[in-house]
């Protein structure tokens, strides 16, 4: 019964959501784009980081890769939007594929430190390529109205959070939380380690790199450094972990309150805004390092206590 | 072939000072476990810090480098001992997120204090150079060059053979042992991320006297600490050493031969292969 009242409590929801650019306030709408893109990428992110354990910082690769597979179809070879998004789709999954054979067999740190790098090179090689304009750019077709992109970006982080919520119950998904929880424990148990962590990379890749194509279409103007932003992949994993990495919706909720509260913010006192960004991430993690999902989970019986037994519990 | 052996000088030089950037970093990382992406934010403060004492009291720009350390040291102290001790604990990642919150925190407020504009440190010397055999060798960086090694060098010898030395290293190998031969952990830990600022206070300011400063640099200068510290591996510093001579040397030979714009994909590009390869470091030990 509460399972059933949940699900059509968010089903009105994304209603709602849908009807948002029939309501008027372009204004809203621009920043219900950004919000929905980067609850995306949270979710993306929640797949290889949350369930998977695996910490990457080289996700806004796949980001960069989707928008330049639309910018560079549409401007160089003056295909039609919905190409470039399959382009931009299969060169994500593809260089997940490559890479995720090479870099999944670190662990930890070394796995952080090496997705960054290649993040980091992926800027530095773009901006000498010059099918994608070099460190200048690519200026792509101007495009009509921005209800189609709200849309196309609800869309697509309704998709992310069905597939996580499958993912949360099938076979794959238990498999993935057995590599997050203990990797040797999961081989022995007959979890084919690799290809479950090299196909949870490419997962997230794909909506992360469809999340690429919907912005680059609708900035209509991409380069390197903006895509390839090392910050938006620190974004994507403060919103997943603030939120509840590795449960359904915890992500979503984290881009949700902590984008509106930037927003906020930044109205009301901009240059002290980024700088906040920064002081809850100190706070979240020293008190609620398990996310708001966590949090609500546990506040009602342990209260003001929760925090301080966070604390406690890894404080030296 | 003389324009290749300024190069080969040139990124040595380059390459010192990237060694001592990195001490820190590898210093921290090997004793606490912590990768701590504030430490290019550290290095960014100990330059402002160089710059005012130069700018605003008139001091001698090597000679402001140990107040710089000092004061990089005793913000390093607080902020180990108030925040990092509180989490460090906890999964290895929130300790990576914590630290870059701390990163966003240090440079916005730099931001606001002192402004976005470009500064330099420029000694009355700043032009002086040395010519040998036909290769320039600019005063500065070989003082910057000479300073990194020392320190290093020094850093080598206090892990080795001073009590708290020892400590430290007790510390980094069993937490608990150490704490039954009165080791304090909060202390040591505390004070090893203090040194680790310190350092990264004196590569700041001698970085402020060769290249420009801006409340950003420090996210560029956090990556390349990584990348020497994975290549140096975070045994030893004199393998750090190594690694910042070997990174100054690659950027400077790329940018000569295949151009400026690739310098970035040379040093991270070898920080992917290194770590595809010898997944624990170049030099360092096999996990």
């Amino acid at each position: 019964m509460k399972k059933i009242v949940r699900g059509v409590v968010l089903c009105v929801i994304v209603a709602l959501l849908a009807a948002l650019p029939w309501m008027g306030n372009t204004v809203l709408v621009q920043f219900g784009i950004n919000l929905l893109l980067l609850a995306t990428l949270a979710q993306g992110w929640n797949i290889i980081g949350g369930y998977t354990g695996y910490p990457s910082f080289g996700n806004s690769v796949f980001y960069g890769l989707g928008a330049y597979g639309v910018a560079i179809a549409m401007v160089q070879y003056h295909l039609p939007f919905w190409a470039g998004m399959l382009i931009g789709l299969g060169l994500g999954v593809a260089f997940a594929g490559l890479l995720g054979l090479a870099v999944l067999r670190l662990k930890g740190h070394y796995f952080a430190i090496c997705t960054l790098g290649l993040a980091l090179v992926m800027t530095a090689i773009v901006s000498n390529l010059e099918i994608a304009g070099s460190n200048i750019g690519l200026v792509l077709p101007l495009h009509t109205g921005e209800a189609l992109f709200y849309e196309l970006a609800l869309g697509l982080l309704v998709l992310t959070t069905l597939t996580i919520f499958w993912l949360s119950r099938s076979r794959f998904g238990v498999g993935l939380i057995a590599i997050r929880e203990n990797e040797e424990g999961a081989a022995v148990l007959g979890v084919n380690t690799t290809l479950y962590k090299i196909l949870a990379f490419m997962l997230s890749a794909a909506f992360t790199a469809l999340a690429g194509g919907i912005y680059a279409y609708y900035i209509t103007f991409i380069d390197p450094a903006g895509v390839f932003d090392v910050v938006l992949n620190v974004k994507m994993i403060i919103m997943a972990v603030f939120g509840g990495p590795g449960s359904v919706l915890g992500p979503v909720i984290g881009a949700f309150v902590l984008s509106a509260t930037s927003e906020v913010l930044a109205t009301k006192v901009t240059s002290i805004a980024s700088m906040f960004f920064g002081v809850v991430i100190v706070v979240a993690v020293v008190f609620m390092p398990r996310g708001i999902i966590d949090l609500v989970k546990n506040l009602r019986q342990a209260g003001w206590r929760y925090f301080i037994g966070n604390v406690r519990a890894h404080r030296l | 072939m003389a324009l290749f052996v300024q190069v080969l000088v040139s990124g040595i030089l380059l390459g010192g000072l990237y060694a001592l950037m990195a001490l820190g970093l590898a210093l921290v990382w090997g004793v606490l476990n912590i990768v701590n992406l504030s430490h290019g934010a550290l290095i960014m403060l100990g330059a402002y810090v160089t710059y005012f004492l130069v700018t605003g009291a008139h001091f001698d720009p090597f000679a402001a480098l140990p107040i710089a350390a000092a004061v990089l040291f005793a913000i390093g102290y607080a902020i180990q001992r108030g925040i990092l001790n509180l989490v460090i604990r906890g999964p290895m990642f929130n300790t990576l997120l914590i630290t870059f919150g701390i990163e966003v925190v240090l440079m916005y407020l730099a931001q606001l204090w002192f402004s976005a504009d470009y500064r330099t440190i420029n000694p009355g010397y700043a032009g002086a150079s040395y010519a040998v055999g036909g290769i320039t060798i600019p005063f500065v960086q070989l003082i910057a060059f000479a300073i990194a090694i020392g320190l290093t060098a020094a850093m080598w010898l206090f892990l080795l053979h001073s009590r708290t030395g020892r400590g430290i290293r007790a510390a980094a190998q069993n937490l608990v042992a150490a704490r039954l031969y009165g080791v304090s952990p909060k202390r040591i830990y505390a004070l090893t991320f203090g040194l680790g600022a310190a350092l990264a206070g004196v590569a700041g300011g001698l970085y402020g006297t060769v290249s420009q400063i801006n409340p950003y640099i420090g996210g560029a200068l956090t990556a390349k600490s990584f990348v020497i510290a994975i290549i140096g591996g975070l045994d030893n510093p004199l393998w750090v050493i190594v690694g910042g001579l070997f990174l100054g040397v690659i950027e400077s030979l790329t940018a000569l031969f295949i151009g400026p714009t690739y310098r970035d994909v040379a040093s991270f590009g070898i920080l992917v292969l290194i770590l595809i390869v010898r997944p624990s470091g170049l030099l360092g030990r096999t996990a």
